[in-house]
């Protein structure tokens, strides 16, 4: 479908904004769902021009909290991809070196665990206004606090952006710990129930690999070969969702061909920004007369880990775990693949585990791919607020399916002062079915 | 004073972010719910409290420019379509729940609150706040105070202005001015609140509204219940009526609209139903029982009932008559919601004679109506694309407010006048009504800053031919509107 | 010369007799049109020779407020009466404002319908009830005069007929100016006709009383009652001055004072009703207070505690303050003050001496008012005999009231309708 046709399902009646985070933020039509859709389309009908509505388009998250929101069925999603496409060709200079540097590191794994550990220099990052420093007054409750004076439409100076987002990638730091390597095949426990690959991620594969081995002990334990190819990429869902569509689809080939090699029944990841990119794959790829087809039969077999869980059913037993926990429903778990049961179903089947819902539950946490990066301001803000809500469950720990949500939701829990720990799902669930020391 | 001037002086006085002049950002505020009338704002203004709005209010009074006051832009009658040489002034910042007074059942709040978040603050106490419009999850009790708009529940419960006991609002002068009884329950005086609510922001800007509690009901039960035609389900509504229950919401979809709402949101009513008339009863348990059977009895004539009481079970039910203005999008490509109302003994005869109408044009009109008061929904369906089809739905959709009149009805229940039905307001009130009405006008804002050109039918407006901008990819607005004409200036 | 010329416009005139006052001021003559159209002729004929009008229903409260500074004509409505479109099944009248309300109801009952209003001035036309915005027990469910009226005819001060609202319930056409006309009093038009919503009569009506002993035990009752799910239809208390004074009538003779007492009506269904107050009997109830379940109401319901001897208060506070509101009043008038009304909307109605010198009474008024100011707290006093009504501030202040002024400036910018008798000197 065309922009037009897209944009035209839109019938203005604003059911999107009471969801849409930024709206909550700054209350300004422009950074709502409703108003990026008719900014695109003023750029689309030659009414502005592209610089004009970067800004907006950047401040959106991709939460895609708008999309059930909405009662007329727009297909958000896809017309806030067109939009990006369509600035980013007009981006400053300056913003695209940003972008560039961005873009030429965290697709990349080893990248990615090279600069782990080094911090940005004092005189760009200590200048800078940024995130925490720039909380506005009052609780930061929805109904009580006004939002912030934000300048609308226009781009942050050039170098307060850079500095901006060095020092939040600074607090955003990873934890401490070696890469754990992962074996090429592990053999299913018990009856072999699926042959599944498992997709690495960038981000996770250079920070999170404990996680990436907890998946594996789990789907082995509950019946799964599991194939950790080699010389895997990037799934692309970070270029994918911040526009750099080229990038992304050269990153889904790579993909695609890499699982198509391994033979396996399902690829499965435990990044829920990744499963999200590699089920749109038939979209990235229809242009493709090439890959179209392999695009779709692969997009149809990616399954989130929590997902592929439930459909399996559950074997291995569970030892009790007396906890409280609170579960973060990842953006592109919940709104991109519709996928909320699942995680609470599997933590539900852990004796004595206590999950309890963290309130405003489907609003973002901030973290948005590179978005708390590229737009710390707004993104520390609903990271506080996240933390705020998570705190007032009592809970004793965070379960969240997601790297980003992991580091961003981390990084605002230390702020407000507390050393409460985020796991991910499938950790939990990896000690749950760890056998009693006998 | 240009615009410029205003624009630095407010940025002065209220911050860099509180003012909006690029023009793509600006143009994002042309229109509100209703489409069709777009108009770009000669600049934006997001004040954060009343000293804001009042600054604002000052400085438009100062440049001698008209200003226009906007919520959350879901408007269905273009109250808030912006003046191009004016400021709009957007209230979607100040929505802060002021306080609480649940022993004396008040709330006070500002503008650009939300209308359900009422209720989510004050419903984990047992109270929540009884006008509830469809839109409730966005529209913004500021505007609910300027349209005074109902919901499905307005019927037993009544609309904003029964729910509302005191205001501070920003003059056209730029005075801040508390009116009405606030936690009380009278003042002494003309009842300025009453004539305030409803005002369409010609009378100036809210900016805090004392808003009254209402305890939850024990218990609530919604009944669904599925007739062959509209007229059996309009006599069910009657017979209820009769025996002297009062429901607390009843609602009717036709046949067309059920299909829209099934295609949207799946809702699952009965297929093959003509209509579907959904009843609510509330009130203390044992009310509600006996309530249930004697309405359960009188849709004898129904093939199919439903009766819930759990909450996600009479969720269920309306999801359908809560998607169906959205739903009639993916049945067609464009349509206008009409907002009549007719006596309620008059439906039956009302509807066939829409029908009619609609078929003579070879128009299809989905209808949706809260059957309790008689005020209706027409949504009449055309393809924008087709030469001349926006022509006759537009006839149709005006004959259709000329019979609600004529049947001693009124052009509307509580979307507004506005923009879009000022030309039709002549039709209920002569001249001497009318300037009558603006004796009122005249009292609280002599100059006609306060949103002007809406309500009441200007010639200027009258005159006026030949629309705008065409909404982007719409088939241009043709001349039979009265609205505001191409207004930018970038 | 006049009067012939008023008779001509109006269809009947004469000159005043001496029952012919308005708050003590003699009118000089009474006109009694029969159709709008002779009131709206009979004002413009007004306009021309300057002549001050104040129109009249029953009378009953033509004394209230302070007494207009002129009354050139008395306009009686009594001919504007009947029921002038009662369409089956619409739930919907419009009736002629010099129809009582008594009247009205008894039409209204005979298919089970009724105006949910019931204030205390029993012989009172609909045209009194709305000037005055008079209300009863039932406002507690069915709000004021101005939340029953959907649409209104009146005659402007020039003698223009305008109409706003309609005929439904539901309409949101232009501005609601029977808002503005409720109240007001007489000073901005004169009703001649008004459409009113209606409700169907209750199967089932039921009393529950209980004496109570402290007005702030009163608020704790109304606030419990306020929590449950009981929805009563009105809730009133009566607190008789204790000190074994009888209470005055309005029209006369008085009545034992009893008790200090709650009552609390229940409506709805046979099974209901009954339900609902045992419920509440056990809600209220306590070991040396048993409340008692009634068919009819206490004899004091629905009944200004003031005659026309009294200085007849209302004081409209938020309900929470009920008891701190009656002990500023007593504390302030030093003598025991009969207290009667609302309590679930805070409207009160009090009864202060007649005979007391009109400093002193001056001096309660200031201190009560002080006591209210900046609270959302009103006392304006609706009655007083002479010399009192002429000289105290009946009104105290208002909200808004530079803005009251501008509106009447624009209706009546010549001040003849019912000059000074309303607030701010309106």
């Amino acid at each position: 479908m065309d922009i037009r046709e897209l944009t035209d399902a839109c019938v203005h009646c604003g059911f999107c904004l009471p969801a849409c985070p930024t709206y909550q933020l700054w209350g300004t039509e422009a950074d709502s769902p409703r108003g990026r859709i008719h900014l695109i389309r003023q750029v689309a009908d030659g009414l502005a021009e592209p610089a004009e509505v970067t800004g907006h388009l950047d401040s959106c998250l991709g939460c895609l909290a708008c999309v059930p929101a909405c009662p007329s069925g727009v297909r958000y999603d896809e017309i806030i991809e067109h939009g990006r496409e369509l600035v980013e060709s007009a981006r400053p200079v300056a913003d695209r070196a940003v972008r560039a540097g961005l873009f030429a590191l965290f697709p990349y794994p080893r990248r990615l665990a090279a600069v782990r550990g080094v911090r940005p220099p004092q005189w760009l990052a200590g200048d800078a206004r940024t995130a925490g420093d720039a909380r506005g007054a009052g609780t930061d409750q929805r109904s009580t606090a006004g939002p912030d004076q934000r300048s609308t439409g226009q781009i942050p100076r050039q170098r307060s952006t850079i500095g901006a987002t060095a020092k939040a990638a600074a607090e955003l730091a990873p934890p401490p710990g070696p890469r754990v390597p992962l074996p090429r095949r592990v053999a299913a426990r018990g009856t072999r129930r699926a042959v599944v690959g498992l997709l690495t991620g960038c981000v996770q594969s250079a920070y999170f690999s404990p996680v990436s081995a907890a998946t594996v002990r789990v789907l082995a334990r509950e019946g799964c070969d599991v194939v950790i190819p080699r010389g895997q990429s990037c799934c692309g869902a970070l270029p994918l969702h911040a526009g750099r569509t080229a990038q992304a689809r050269r990153l889904a080939r790579r993909t695609i061909a890499t699982f198509a090699r391994a033979g396996v029944d399902a690829i499965v990841t435990d990044v829920a920004g990744c499963g999200s990119a590699m089920k749109e794959y038939a979209r990235l790829l229809a242009d493709d007369p090439r890959w179209a087809p392999r695009a779709a039969r692969f997009a149809e077999a990616v399954r989130d880990v929590t997902e592929l869980l439930c459909d399996l059913g559950p074997v291995a037993p569970r030892r009790p775990l007396p906890w409280t926990v609170a579960y973060h429903d990842a953006c592109h778990l919940g709104y991109g693949q519709g996928i909320t049961a699942q995680p609470r179903e599997l933590l539900a089947g852990v004796p004595q585990l206590r999950v309890v819902e963290v309130p405003d539950g489907g609003t973002c946490c901030g973290s948005a791919g590179v978005y708390n990066l590229l737009q710390p301001e707004p993104a520390s803000r609903l990271g506080d607020r996240k933390a705020q809500a998570i705190l007032a469950t009592g809970a004793e720990l965070v379960v969240a399916g997601n790297p980003g949500c992991t580091l961003q939701i981390q990084a605002a829990l230390r702020r407000a002062g507390s050393m409460l720990k985020v796991r991910h799902t499938i950790e939990l669930l990896d000690a749950a079915l760890r056998p009693v020391a006998a | 004073m240009t615009l410029d001037v205003l624009a630095r002086r407010l940025r002065r006085d209220l911050g860099d972010g509180a003012v909006i002049t690029d023009p793509a950002t600006r143009r994002t505020y042309e229109c509100d719910g209703l489409t069709a009338y777009r108009s770009m704002p000669g600049l934006v203004v997001l004040p954060e409290d009343a000293e804001g709005v009042q600054a604002t209010v000052r400085a438009c009074r100062d440049a001698r420019v008209p200003f226009v006051a906007r919520g959350s832009g879901t408007g269905l009658s273009a109250g808030a379509l912006p003046e191009a040489d004016g400021v709009l002034i957007v209230t979607a910042r100040m929505r802060r729940i002021l306080d609480v007074d649940l022993p004396n059942r008040r709330a006070v709040v500002e503008p650009g609150v939300i209308n359900l978040e009422v209720s989510r603050a004050v419903g984990p106490a047992g109270w929540y706040y009884a006008p509830d419009p469809s839109s409730q999850q966005i529209c913004s009790i500021g505007g609910n105070v300027a349209e005074n708009s109902g919901g499905a529940h307005c019927v037993k419960y009544g609309f904003t202005v029964h729910h509302v006991t005191g205001l501070e609002v920003c003059t056209a002068d730029g005075e801040l001015v508390r009116l009405g009884a606030g936690r009380a329950a009278q003042a002494p005086g003309y009842d300025l609140t009453g004539v305030f609510i409803g005002s369409e922001g010609t009378l100036g800007i809210a900016t805090k509204i004392w808003v009254r509690l209402s305890r939850s009901p024990q218990a609530v039960c919604t009944i669904l219940a599925a007739f062959a035609s509209v007229e059996q389900a309009g006599a069910a509504v009657s017979a209820i009526v009769a025996a002297g229950l009062r429901p607390a919401a009843a609602e009717i979809m036709d046949a067309l609209a059920i299909g829209a709402a099934e295609a949207a949101v799946s809702c699952g009513y009965p297929p093959g139903a003509g209509a579907v008339l959904i009843v609510e009863l509330d009130g203390p348990e044992v009310e509600v029982e006996a309530e249930t059977a004697a309405v359960t009895a009188l849709c004898g004539e129904a093939f199919e009932i439903r009766t819930a009481t759990d909450p996600q079970r009479r969720a269920a039910i309306w999801r359908g008559r809560k998607s169906a203005f959205a739903a009639v999008g993916r049945i067609s490509r464009d349509y206008i919601v009409q907002d009549g109302v007719i006596p309620r003994t008059a439906l039956a005869e009302v509807l066939r004679e829409i029908e009619r109408l609609a078929s003579a044009a070879g128009i299809r009109v989905a209808n949706v109506f809260h059957a309790g008061d008689g005020n209706l929904h027409p949504l009449v369906l055309y393809d924008g694309t087709e030469p001349g089809a926006l022509g006759r739905a537009e006839q149709v959709s005006g004959a259709i407010l000329d019979l609600c009149v004529s049947r001693g009805g009124s052009i509307t229940g509580e979307h507004g006048v506005g923009v879009d039905k000022a030309a039709k307001l002549p039709l209920m009130f002569g001249p001497d009504d009318l300037a009558t009405m603006r004796l009122l006008r005249d009292a609280f804002d002599p100059d006609g800053r306060a949103n002007p050109g809406k309500v009441f039918p200007t010639p200027r407006r009258c005159a006026e031919r030949g629309g705008g901008v065409p909404a982007p990819g719409r088939a241009a607005v043709p001349t039979a509107r009265t609205g505001d004409g191409d207004g930018e200036s970038a | 010369m006049s009067l012939d010329l008023l008779e001509a416009a109006a269809g009947m005139a004469r000159a005043a007799g001496p029952a012919d006052t308005v708050g003590g001021r003699p009118a000089k003559y009474v006109a009694a049109p029969g159709r709008p159209e002779q009131l709206a002729a009979l004002l413009a004929r007004c306009a021309a020779e300057g002549l001050t009008v104040v129109p009249r229903g029953d009378g009953s409260k033509l004394d209230w407020g302070t007494p207009p500074s002129t009354v050139d004509v008395l306009v009686d409505t009594a001919r504007l009466a009947g029921v002038l479109e009662h369409p089956e099944g619409d739930l919907v009248v419009t009736v002629g404002a010099g129809t009582p309300l008594r009247a009205l109801q008894a039409v209204l009952s005979r298919t089970g319908e009724r105006l949910a209003l019931d204030p205390p001035s029993e012989e009172a036309t609909v045209g009194g009830v709305l000037a005055t915005g008079e209300a009863g027990p039932l406002a507690h469910t069915y709000g004021f005069p101005r939340d029953l009226l959907i649409g209104v005819q009146f005659a402007r001060a020039d003698g223009v007929l305008a109409s706003s609202g309609g005929k439904v319930v539901k309409n949101v056409a232009g501005y609601d100016l029977g808002k503005l006309l409720c109240g007001s009093y007489g000073t901005l038009g004169v009703v001649t006709s008004a459409t009113f919503r209606l409700h169907p009569l209750p199967v089932a009506r039921a009393w529950l009383t209980r004496p109570v002993h402290r007005p702030d035990q009163v608020v704790e009752m109304v606030e419990a009652l306020a929590a449950s799910p009981l929805t009563p239809a009105a809730v009133e208390v009566d607190l008789p001055p204790g000190n074994g004074r009888p209470v005055p009538r309005q029209r006369g003779g008085n009545e034992p004072a009893g008790p200090a007492m709650l009552a609390v009506l229940f409506e709805g269904s046979a099974l209901g009703v009954p339900a609902r107050c045992h419920a509440a009997a056990e809600l209220l109830g306590a070991e040396s207070d048993q409340p008692s379940i009634v068919d009819e109401p206490p004899p004091w319901w629905g009944r200004y505690p003031f005659g026309a001897a009294d200085v007849g208060l209302r004081l409209s506070v938020p309900p929470a303050e009920l008891a701190a509101t009656v002990a500023l009043l007593r504390e302030a008038a030093g003598v025991p003050v009969p207290v009667r009304g609302s309590v679930g909307l805070g409207v009160l109605h009090a009864a202060l001496p007649g005979d007391l010198p009109v400093p002193r009474l001056a001096e309660i008024l200031a201190t009560v008012r002080e006591g209210l100011a900046g609270r959302d707290g009103w006392c304006v006093v609706l009655c007083a005999p002479a010399p009192a009504r002429a000289e105290l501030d009946l009104w105290g202040p208002a909200p808004g009231l530079a803005l009251m002024h501008r509106v009447k400036e624009q209706f009546d910018p010549r001040r003849l309708l019912s000059p000074g008798r309303f607030v701010g000197g309106i």
